[in-house]
């Protein structure tokens, strides 16, 4: 009631201080229907006739009757609104008079059908012109597939006859347009009968000029019924492409170097084709990310991909397995070492609808690698010291076939499933020519020179049915999932190694000369299955509860034949069977408080892991020697996550990570692949816990733009899995098997600053870190702790100054200290410090330049080592054409052709330097077109 | 548009008959913000990068629900802000930054709280009116025959349309909208860039309680300094290639 007496003495005010105005007026007027019965309490507008826009309001009283008092004179659109009838619309010109009554004022009903069937059922807007009313033809819901026809028929003053002729509003329909324009020709019954009802956003029915009086420009006062489909913004339907070829001249003595890569996409609201297809001979091994996001489109990322569940917020068990490639389809941007020739290409499919999520992909790649290496090495033995100097070439083949699907299906608002399959068969092979030179102190030598020729096959495939409910109750859910891999290998080795020898190495020393065939079959099978249940105990108090079951079954089955001139015997020492059934089971629980941004939970598992396995030289021996372990253990779990006001965020959390060995370090196989040095697997490897625990804080301002980030992090290893190295001091052959070993550490601290020098045209980034390690070994006997610490600190400095120029230095310094135990004369200081520069500038006549710099400085004092390597690339490019849609580039890669990757690592006995040849120096021209055109990027992306 | 406001106060000779007790209450709003469709209004990005963002993320914008608003109104007052605090659905726990939109319509103020840019900003100011077209569409929004009134930001450039109940005559909105011969149920800007849409309209007399503001500090500016806050971040924003709509509400 407040409100209305204010009113009513602002309208006193007004009244008295405005009324000598002559230019005033008040407006008067009544709101009936059709029968003269007042429409109370309706709602009065004035409007400006110019743009309607509202200059006045008010409301009708209980009889309709309304008064605007104290008018500004001249025109108004004066529109009055009532519920279920149309709009009343009047322009009302001043008169001159100080009182204009526009008396009774008739409202129209809203036709009941459209009021109740369009309005209230199908929840459609009406839209008013005049007396046409047009609606929102996509409200109405027709079963999919239904033609335009189907959905004619549902709209209220519309009929469709047997024949398909369509009658609105009465009158016949002569002509019906989509979009506006003429769909094939002028009958009518070919649009509606031929065009999906799912691909209509409004219907319009209206009354148009005939096309006699079209095209005499004569009104003939005749009208056309007229049905306008518009069509949904999503349905016009998209399609793009680019392609890009370049080629170079040969130089350092390798041929020409060409690549080319093309894609094209075909999308609209529920399905997304595309096709990829790449080759070269420039080390690019795969597709960028863009690339790989423009072929699997919807389906690049998703969530509700897990199956493993677990503890929130991260720290899920695994298994790693080294080795293989993965079932992904591998991303990189990163360019290889050596020579690589690549191919590669794919087909997708994905269908998208809210209840059903289809998508499947097809992609091959396959590379041929060429690595020379040489390497030298000094290692030091309690007994001895000796060098090995190492060369070798390698040719390698890699082919992989993958395929994958994935199955979404919202059953329900409560019940979600998905499949999710991901396949991969790979095939290759490799031949590897190797040369080792061992030189004692004494000047005795070892020379091996041995040839391995390897093929292998590989399938591999992982299923997964991931099922969700969500209960009634909110916050309860349920979930359950299985899953069943496999993954098998065929591969078969060839191995010729020999040796010979100078000075005084005693004959029970020397190592024979091998002449082997090895074929390995091994096959992994994993079955899992996982459980979670979340209760909301409270508000805030979420109850999480999640059951893990294991198997993993292993089988090896691996038999070498000695190859002699004329005999062919089987090598009962390297040739073994074994199988092993590794289970895992765990049960955990933890209980977790949510509320404004701040997360924090807390809770307990406990696990167990049976292994049990037996082994033999081969499946009809007599004995096998079996493996019987169980390892049980309760991992903690605190988490936290705290968002807080202002842009800042608070994370720790401490937990355990538990490792479990994979199955090659798993299978007491011997490989002597290198005859130098030989892995063995370790059949009584436990799993490897890792106590962890971290904490960090970031900040962002971005009023100000400046950013800061602070954090620590720490784990504590039990069992860790470790690789102990034993040399006999005398043949100098090197055994490497994995072991657990506890006490091993890490710790590490880390740092950052971002802030404008000048806001949007220079920013500094300055970032520091430091890790300190200790990991003990076994070498030779002896147990050494390894330790060592490293800092690093970096400053990038991004300048966007002006539109034409960009440019992004970096500079990076790390130094790392390593310290061993049981040999403190190795202990020694690494340094690596990198600086780059990239600068972009936008020319005139489209023409652009892009060119970076890299230095990279390594240094060891104590090993004398200082390599200091520049690589420059630049390209010069020009976007061509009034829809730019076409580039020409001219790229300079190493263009001081100093490229090569050398590096240098020490060991507890050991020093190394390596040494691959790389494609260095190479020009290419190259030709891009972009059916959505071509954009020079000056700056870097950031994400948006 | 002043003449508006004193119009609002003035003449209104609106007969003081006793309206059904329909002024007054609570409406619960779900605001989706479909991201995908912000992205391809940046000026910087090129054709290739929105088509590869709308086609590698269109099923996660999908899955959006939406953040659920609440407005207590009655004819002279009324307050916007977050429907509740909880996580919905047993998820985590996410801050939502400070927003709180209090209107007086009798004594033409606003004040509202708004946390964006690093900072807590107190908007208090006179009540402004944008410039509303009333347009010829109706439409039922959560019960309520609703009209369509369309307005523009020159701010951050875009179309808002509103949709008002014809049998509740309010002037309230959601956001920072009002000044409507009926309460605002439903806001569209730009084309579906944002949507907030009403659930429901529960009537009730409103307790103090309904209408209270946070004690917050924060920093005092009017609606001038507010728009060229605004005004400037999205400018500097889209020099330095980032998109300004992560930080300050759409």
């Amino acid at each position: 009631m407040k409100n209305i007496f204010v009113l009513a003495v602002l309208c006193l005010l007004n009244t008295t201080l405005l009324a000598q105005t002559p230019a005033r007026f008040t407006l008067q007027g009544q709101a009936v229907d059709t029968l003269s019965a007042p429409l109370p309490s309706s709602t009065v507008m004035l409007l400006s006739p110019k743009d309607s826009s509202l200059v006045n309001y008010g409301r009708a009283d209980e009889k309709g009757v309304f008064t605007f008092k104290n008018l500004k004179s001249g025109e108004y659109i004066l529109k009055i609104s009532y519920v279920g009838y149309l709009p009343f619309n009047q322009l009302v010109k001043p008169t001159g008079e100080a009182i204009i009554n526009l008396g009774e004022l008739q409202m129209k009903p809203i036709t009941k059908e459209l009021f109740e069937v369009v309005v209230r059922t199908a929840k459609a807007p009406l839209t008013i012109r005049g007396d046409t009313i047009e609606y929102n033809a996509s409200s109405f819901k027709v079963p999919p597939g239904s033609t335009v026809e189907d959905l004619l028929r549902k709209l209220p003053g519309v009929q469709v006859d047997q024949d398909g002729s369509i009658r609105a509003q009465g009158q016949e329909v002569r002509k019906v347009t989509v979009d506006g324009k003429n769909f094939f020709g002028s009958d009518p019954k070919l649009a509606t009968k031929n065009l999906q009802a799912e691909a209509i956003q409004k219907v319009q029915v209206y009354n148009d000029k005939t096309e006699q009086a079209k095209l005499t420009g004569v009104d003939d006062g005749k009208k056309e019924k007229t049905v306008n489909l518009e069509l949904k913004e999503e349905f016009k339907k998209g399609g793009f492409g680019k392609a890009t070829v370049a080629a170079g001249p040969a130089s350092n003595e390798l041929p020409l170097r060409a690549e080319g890569k093309a894609s094209y996409n075909k999308f609209n609201a529920k399905n997304q084709f595309s096709l990829v297809g790449l080759g070269n001979n420039t080390n690019q091994q795969g597709l960028s990310r863009d690339d790989y996001q423009d072929f699997r489109g919807s389906n690049a990322y998703n969530s509700n991909q897990n199956a493993d569940f677990g503890f929130s917020g991260g720290n899920f068990f695994y298994f790693s397995d080294s080795g293989d490639e993965g079932l992904g389809i591998p991303v990189s941007g990163r360019q290889g070492v050596g020579f690589s020739n690549n191919a590669a290409g794919g087909a997708n499919y994905n269908y998208d609808t809210k209840e059903k999520k289809l998508s499947g992909s097809y992609y091959y790649n396959q590379t041929r690698l060429e690595l020379d290496a040489e390497r030298r090495r000094n290692s030091t033995l309690p007994q001895n010291e000796y060098t090995t100097d190492e060369n070798s070439n390698q040719v390698n083949f890699n082919g992989n076939h993958r395929l994958s699907l994935r199955y979404e299906k919202q059953i329900d608002t409560l019940n979600t499933l998905v499949f999710i399959n991901n396949s991969r068969y790979g095939f290759g092979n490799a031949q590897l020519l190797r040369n080792q030179l061992l030189t004692r102190s004494d000047g005795a030598t070892t020379n091996n020179e041995s040839t391995n020729r390897s093929d292998q096959r590989q399938f591999a495939t992982s299923n997964s049915l991931i099922y969700r409910h969500k209960m009634k109750k909110k916050g309860r859910s349920f979930a359950a999932s299985a899953t069943y891999e496999i993954n098998t290998n065929d591969a078969n080795l060839l191995l010729d190694s020999e040796n010979s020898y100078t000075g005084p190495i005693r004959p029970q020393d020397q190592q024979p000369n091998i002449h082997q065939d090895q074929r390995n079959n091994t096959v992994r099978t994993e079955y899992k299955a996982s459980l979670q249940y979340i209760e909301p105990i409270a508000k805030r108090y979420f109850w999480e509860t999640f059951y893990n079951f294991s198997l993993r079954y292993d089988e090896v089955d691996r038999d070498v034949f000695d190859r002699g001139d004329r005999t062919y015997v089987r090598n009962d020492v390297l040739s073994l069977y074994y199988k092993n059934n590794y289970v895992y089971n765990r049960l955990g629980s933890s209980l977790r408080y949510s509320h404004k941004g701040l997360n924090v939970s807390a809770g307990l598992a406990g696990q167990r892991f049976t292994l049990n396995g037996e082994f033999a030289p081969d499946q009809m021996a007599p004995t096998f020697r079996s493996i019987n372990r169980v390892f049980t253990t309760a991992i903690p779990n605190v988490n936290l996550n705290y968002d807080l006001k202002k842009n800042r965020y608070l994370y720790g959390g401490y937990s355990v990570d538990v490792r479990i060995p994979t199955s090659r370090d798993l299978q007491p196989v011997i490989n002597n692949s290198n005859p130098l040095f030989i892995n063995r697997g370790n059949e009584n490897l436990l799993p490897q816990l890792g106590h962890s625990v971290n904490v960090g804080f970031n900040y962002f301002n971005p009023g100000s733009f400046i950013n800061v980030y602070i954090g620590t992090n720490a784990t504590r290893y039990v069992n860790q899995i470790v690789y102990s190295q034993n040399t006999d001091p005398q043949s100098l052959v090197t055994v490497i098997q994995p072991e657990n070993r506890s006490g091993g550490q890490n710790l590490g601290a880390y740092t950052g600053f971002g802030f404008p020098l000048k806001k949007t045209k220079a920013t500094l980034d300055l970032n520091f870190s430091t890790n300190q390690g200790r990991s003990p070994v076994l070498i030779n006997g002896d147990l050494n702790q390894t330790s060592t610490q490293g800092y690093n600190g970096g400053a990038r400095l991004s300048l966007t100054p002006v539109e034409w120029l960009t440019f992004y230095g970096n500079a990076n310094f790390g130094v790392n200290n390593t310290q061993f135990s049981i040999s403190p004369n190795r202990n020694q200081t690494f340094i690596n410090n990198n600086f780059s520069g990239e600068l972009t500038l936008k020319l005139p006549a489209g023409l652009y330049v892009n060119t970076n710099l890299n230095y990279r400085v390594s240094r060891n004092a104590s090993l004398n080592f200082d390599q200091r390597i520049p690589l420059w690339n630049a390209s010069v490019y020009h976007i061509l054409g009034k829809a730019k849609r076409a580039e020409i580039r001219l790229t300079g890669i190493d263009m001081l052709n100093r490229n090569v990757s050398v590096s240098l690592n020490q060991g507890v006995n050991y020093t190394q330097s390596e040494s691959i040849s790389t494609l260095a120096r190479y020009f290419t021209l190259g030709f891009t077109y972009n059916m959505r055109g071509v954009q020079a990027k000056m700056r870097k992306d950031g994400f948006f | 548009m002043k003449n508006l406001l004193l119009a609002l106060g003035l003449l209104l000779s609106l007969a003081a008959t006793a309206q059904d007790a329909k002024t007054e209450g609570v409406v619960t709003y779900v605001r989706k913000e479909r991201w995908l469709k912000i992205t391809n209004r940046l000026t910087f990005l090129s054709q290739e990068q929105k088509d590869r963002m709308s086609q590698t993320f269109k099923n996660w914008a999908e899955n959006d629900k939406g953040i659920k608003m609440k407005m207590s109104f009655s004819p002279t007052e009324s307050l916007y802000t977050y429907n509740s605090d909880e996580p919905e659905e047993g998820g985590y726990s996410w801050r939502k930054s400070d927003l709180f939109l209090y209107r007086n319509f009798a004594k033409e103020r606003k004040i509202d709280v708004i946390e964006m840019l690093g900072k807590t900003y107190i908007v208090d100011d006179s009540l402004h009116v944008p410039v509303w077209k009333i347009g010829n569409q109706i439409k039922e929004v959560a019960g309520y025959i609703c009209m369509s009134a369309e307005t523009q930001d020159t701010i951050r450039n875009y179309k808002v349309t509103a949709w008002f109940a014809q049998d509740i005559p309010v002037p309230a909105g959601p956001e920072r909208l009002n000044g409507l011969p009926g309460l605002i149920l439903e806001l569209d800007i730009n084309d579906g860039d944002v949507l907030i849409e009403a659930v429901s309209v529960q009537f009730r007399p409103l307790t103090p309680a309904d209408l209270k503001m946070p004690k917050q500090k924060g920093k005092k500016i009017d609606d001038a300094a507010y728009n060229k806050l605004i005004r400037d971040y999205i400018a500097e924003q889209m020099t330095a290639h980032q998109n300004p709509y992560w930080e300050i509400r759409y």
